[in-house]
């Protein structure tokens, strides 16, 4: 009978296709482990650059450095767009497309002329099979984000919006707030918004003064966030590819458990049906 | 009473502990911060950094550009380069001129 012999064969592709997704969980586990320790390594400095940048911010200096320009207008926007390189990640990379789309839809209604910067290719293949253009085009981030890598990102948007070019800059990427909840979010990266207490520089002393350390300490800040944002998003990549990974291996066991049963079905009546036909033959004999 | 340090940079804390003293490199020369030191936000410029601990003992390393904050003996260097030896170029954010200071 050639149903057993083509579920046998299924059986072995699934259980080819089980082994790959195994490796390729156990991969996504090891990377995990390593991009978590370098979100947990980056929180210091973050937290600790904002809440001395919250401190010193105060509406008075917006004027002296084109960084801290405030729009009271936003005619341009531009949005950063972080995805992965890779697929196979569930809705990872749909996911973050989805709430960029989004976003650029919500700024057309308001009237306000977008541009798009995206690193990664998977975004960077959405947007160009839709025809879209696309300022910024980056393949060349690892797993591993570095700071400089940050720097080339934003460095050049940071530049537009001092130069006036754009009005405001907003970054959508995944927040990792554990290995299986990974939202996509929108960022407001400029203006820079004054956030945590009010201004409370009048306490300290400024060296050499106020506005002159935010003019040399918001780039950092801006690099840094862009930075946090990617080694989040890696993590949260490696995350999101660890849960597809295991389900699609939990998925190919019960196929297996399936198929087994339905293979096991199929010889046995291979071989009744055999037993049948010696007796029907043998009967036919006397 | 000793001051509370904590030294970060980008990728992780370098050094986080107590000290007697420290001398950093502010934008405009060295800096020295004891106990009791009034608040204060200075931009750092590039060179070592020296920490007394109150043992006896102390510990230095390289640092480049980034803030330092001093809030009742608290102290916060946040340095945008921490290391062992000193920095192969000086990023252009450690330097600081006098006449871009005056108004």
């Amino acid at each position: 009978m050639a149903g057993a012999r083509e579920v046998k064969r299924r059986i072995k592709s699934v259980e080819n296709t089980r082994q790959i997704t195994r490796t390729m969980e156990l991969v996504a586990t090891s990377k995990l482990k390593r991009a978590t320790d370098r979100v947990h390594a980056a929180r210091p400095y973050a937290n600790a650059l904002q809440e001395i940048v919250g401190g010193l911010y105060s509406s008075e200096f917006s004027e002296k450095y084109p960084i801290l320009r405030r729009p009271e207008h936003v005619r341009r926007a531009a949005v950063l767009l972080l995805t992965a390189n890779r697929g196979l990640a569930g809705a990872f990379n749909a996911n973050l497309i989805k709430h960029a789309r989004n976003l650029l839809e919500e700024l057309s209604d308001k009237g306000i002329e977008t541009e798009l910067h995206v690193a990664g290719k998977k975004g960077i293949a959405y947007f160009r099979f839709r025809g879209e253009k696309m300022l910024t085009e980056r393949l060349d981030i690892s797993d591993y984000p570095s700071i400089e890598d940050a720097e080339s990102v934003v460095g050049p948007i940071r530049d537009r919006f001092a130069d006036g070019d754009v009005d405001a800059v907003y970054l959508v990427s995944s927040e990792f707030r554990s290995a299986m909840s990974t939202p996509p979010r929108t960022f407001e990266l400029l203006p820079v918004k004054p956030r945590g207490e009010a201004s409370s520089s009048d306490a300290y002393i400024l060296s050499p003064s106020g506005d002159m350390i935010l003019g040399r300490l918001l780039p950092a800040y801006i690099r840094n966030t862009v930075y946090t944002a990617m080694v989040e998003n890696a993590a949260a990549e490696q995350g999101a590819r660890r849960t597809a990974m295991k389900s699609a291996t939990d998925n190919a066991g019960d196929m297996l458990e399936y198929l087994t049963r339905t293979y096991n079905r199929a010889r046995q009546a291979q071989i009744t049906q055999e037993i049948a036909e010696i007796v029907g033959g043998a009967a036919s004999l006397e | 009473m000793a001051l509370d340090v904590r030294v970060v940079s980008p990728d992780r804390v370098v050094f986080e502990g107590e000290a007697s003293s420290i001398v950093a490199p502010a934008w405009d020369g060295r800096l020295g911060i004891l106990s009791g030191h009034a608040p204060l936000v200075t931009l750092l410029g590039a060179g070592e950094l020296n920490l007394d601990r109150p043992g006896g003992g102390s510990d230095s390393f390289h640092v480049a550009a980034g803030v330092l904050k001093v809030d009742r003996d608290v102290v916060t260097v946040l340095t945008e380069y921490a290391a062992d030896v000193p920095p192969e170029e000086i990023p252009a954010a450690a330097i600081v001129f006098a006449e871009d200071v005056v108004e």
